[in-house]
């Protein structure tokens, strides 16, 4: 067993994951220093929801192992691990997923409500970080009522609020639109940074890895360091056709 | 034939309600079979007779409120984009949901007769003796063509209360829809014309992509409804799809919407797009109203000491119209006050300052109060029956007999057995919350005494609700 590096928040090796028999990792092996924002890419099916996942204790991997601070995540029980997710994880989904019944500040202090903190201060630290994300006005509405992109900064809120050791965002940004996504992403990265937030995210877009300060790229579930995709050939028999007509 | 190879596809829970709908239409249809008994050996007092027949009703339409909910919640003939792209649109489900029902309830009535017949000792050997044999007229030839028009009772209005109930959505009532040849009962040139016309109108609204009607060079019809009133689209709610399929239903949503049966719930719950939540239901003052109404009319009737009019089954003679009148409108009242209450409770468990806990519980009972109060003041209403039979049955008097205690128990077992599965549908409905909850690492204990917290929340509040105006009502019966 290969010891975890001193600088490593979380360390990954030889990751191997299939769903239901088709493989998502083949052999993922992955280091996040603390504090760094670092960026997973890839085309899509290429494994980066199934690693972020096997990362945060949510899928336990079928071979290789999850190290978070020298703890090994692998060999965790389901309870170990959601504590894990509750007290040092945060999660960001590619689609705002609220609870639709509760409100927006209810929404966003639901992590520090699940941990057991008192409601008047699971509140104000919610109202804070809505405030912080310019949607301070909505706190009192209830999802329904809110924009896709306001619903999506309730779930940063989220994320966020419980001021996790590690946030993982899968594609946090994929509904939106480009300024809607630039403005999400530069709350998330800023509120990271002057939190010191390690940040593993997710994405396909270039834009995106490039606020990053890393970029690990995935293809098949393998790490590449470069993506040499062929051009796209030529569509086939158009030649053929324009001659025949 | 297309009904039977879904059927035979399902899962066993989904095969489980088939068969309990068919124990129940198989239930009913042998009290049916027991009347005829009854008026062949009682030819003298057709009266008797036809009241017992009314008393049927009962669990007639609990059998069918039952079905109704099995169609619903059927994931065999659940709308779904890929059938209705080969043809197998809103209006064949439906039709597909009430023959599968139709099926349930053929099976059941065959059941009963078979049972029926070997009880009365038909194939060659001695009819079972006791009071209770001799309401199955044995050694009474039976009629045939009555025998057969009592079992096809249950499975034609099974099938035809599934298929009102899950309609395509279309503007303005059933009757219209059906008026207008866009019905089941409608000939296939009629449907086939005003689906065209619509489609065409589809078509312009769409902007032609892919909803006119057409005749495909492989025969595939694809028709398209394509006007529809918003209301009923509101009403229908959003149909959602999943994850990969996310931006087809949504065009689907937009552009045919008549894929969404009026009373199909929303399945394949999608936490992306958040429906507006559904207003707190208001039939509680109205229930109120009812059940005080109820109980005043029966009070009323059994003080002023009216001579008996109506014979209950099991001989319940103290029992005046009025009375009778009294309590089923009493019952109505609590079937009308269940949502509101339902809402009430999960109002009240989330009022002071919740806890992560006691929100998630309370919001929930508050959202679903419409989903599951219904059922909810259903089982109140036979359990408030149940109450009054056996407090009447409990002293001196003679017991109850085996077909009220077959019609109870078919009553019982539906409303039970429907309300068991409103509840699970509830549960999948909010499947993807629930998986939101576990990603962030919401405990699983915690998801589980919400749960149980609203089953005791709703037992604290329905419980003893339903003793006292069990009692209310039992009281002025009682001789």
């Amino acid at each position: 067993m290969v010891a975890q590096p001193d600088s490593d928040v979380l360390w990954a090796r030889a990751l191997t994951h299939a769903h239901n028999g088709s493989p998502a990792l083949r052999g993922v092996s992955i280091g996040v220093r603390e504090g760094e924002i670092l960026a997973v890419s890839g085309p899509r099916g290429s494994g980066k929801t199934t690693l972020l996942r096997c990362l945060s204790g949510q899928f336990r991997p079928q071979e290789g192992e999850v190290w978070f601070n020298s703890t090994p995540v692998h060999t965790m029980g389901p309870l170990t691990r959601e504590r894990l997710r509750r007290d040092r994880f945060g999660w960001i989904d590619p689609e705002p997923v609220l609870v639709p019944e509760l409100t927006a500040w209810e929404n966003a202090a639901l992590p520090l409500m699940l941990r057991g903190t008192g409601r008047r201060a699971a509140k104000k630290t919610a109202l804070e970080w809505l405030e912080r994300l310019d949607i301070g006005g909505c706190a009192r509405k209830r999802p329904y009522a809110l924009l896709h992109s306001e619903r999506q900064r309730v779930v940063v809120a989220r994320a966020l609020v419980g001021a996790p050791t590690v946030l993982f965002a899968d594609e946090p940004t994929a509904p939106l639109h480009r300024a809607e996504r630039a403005h999400v992403l530069r709350t998330l990265t800023t509120a990271a940074r002057s939190h010191g937030i390690t940040v593993v995210l997710a994405t396909h877009d270039a834009d995106t890895a490039e606020l990053a300060d890393r970029t690990v790229t995935l293809l098949d579930g393998r790490r590449v360091n470069t993506v040499h995709l062929p051009h796209p050939p030529e569509a086939e028999g158009r030649a053929a056709c324009s001659l025949s007509v | 034939m297309l009904a039977l190879r879904l059927a035979r596809g399902a899962r066993p829970a989904v095969h489980l309600r088939r068969l309990l709908v068919t124990a129940a239409s198989g239930g009913t249809a042998f009290l049916l079979l027991c009347v005829l008994g009854h008026a062949i050996t009682h030819p003298e007092t057709p009266a008797r007779s036809v009241l017992r027949l009314a008393w049927c009703a009962g669990p007639l339409a609990a059998t069918a409120y039952c079905a109704v909910t099995v169609a619903r919640t059927d994931p065999a003939t659940r709308p779904r984009p890929g059938l209705s792209a080969i043809g197998l649109g809103p209006r064949r489900l439906m039709a597909l949901s009430a023959m599968t029902t139709a099926l349930s309830g053929v099976i059941g009535s065959l059941f009963a007769l078979f049972l029926f017949l070997h009880l009365r000792g038909e194939p060659e050997r001695p009819p079972f003796t006791g009071d209770a044999a001799r309401a199955l007229a044995p050694g009474l030839p039976l009629p045939l063509p009555a025998a057969l028009t009592l079992l096809s009772v249950v499975p034609a209005v099974l099938a035809v209360t599934v298929a009102l109930a899950l309609r395509p959505a279309g503007p303005g009532p059933w009757w219209a829809t059906l008026a207008e040849g866009r019905g089941l009962l409608a000939p296939r040139g009629t449907g086939a014309d005003a689906s065209r016309q619509a489609g065409a109108d589809g078509a312009r609204q769409a902007g032609g992509s892919g909803t006119r009607t057409a005749e495909g060079p492989g025969g595939v019809r694809r028709t398209q409804p394509g006007r529809l009133g918003g209301r009923r689209l509101i009403r229908a709610g959003v149909r959602r799809g999943g994850n990969g399929s996310h931006a087809l239903s949504t065009v689907l949503d937009t552009c045919e919407p008549a894929l969404t049966a009026t009373g199909a719930p929303a399945w394949e719950p999608d936490p992306y797009t958040c429906a507006a939540p559904q207003p707190a239901p208001g039939g509680l003052p109205w229930g109120v109203a009812v059940l005080a109404v109820g109980l005043a009319i029966e009070a009323y009737a059994s003080s002023s000491g009216s001579a008996p009019a109506l014979l209950l089954p099991g001989g319940f003679a103290h029992s005046s119209a009025g009375a009778l009148a009294g309590w089923l409108l009493t019952t109505l009242g609590l079937v009308l006050a269940g949502p509101g209450l339902t809402h009430l409770c999960g109002r009240l468990l989330q009022a002071v300052r919740p806890g992560a806990l006691r929100l998630l519980a309370g919001r929930v009972l508050q959202e679903e109060a419409r989903r599951i109060g219904r059922p909810l003041g259903v089982l109140c209403a036979v359990a408030c029956g149940v109450f009054t039979m056996a407090t009447l049955y409990s002293g001196a008097r003679h017991s109850i007999g085996p077909f009220t205690t077959l019609g109870g128990l078919v009553m019982v077992g539906c409303t039970v057995m429907t309300l068991a599965i409103v509840a699970t549908e509830a549960r999948d409905a909010r499947a993807g919350t629930t998986a939101a909850l576990v990603r962030l690492g919401a405990p699983a204990t915690m998801l589980r005494t919400a749960a149980l917290l609203r089953v005791g929340a709703l037992l604290a509040l329905f419980g003893p609700l339903t003793w006292v105006i069990a009692a209310l009502t039992a009281a002025p019966l009682r001789p």
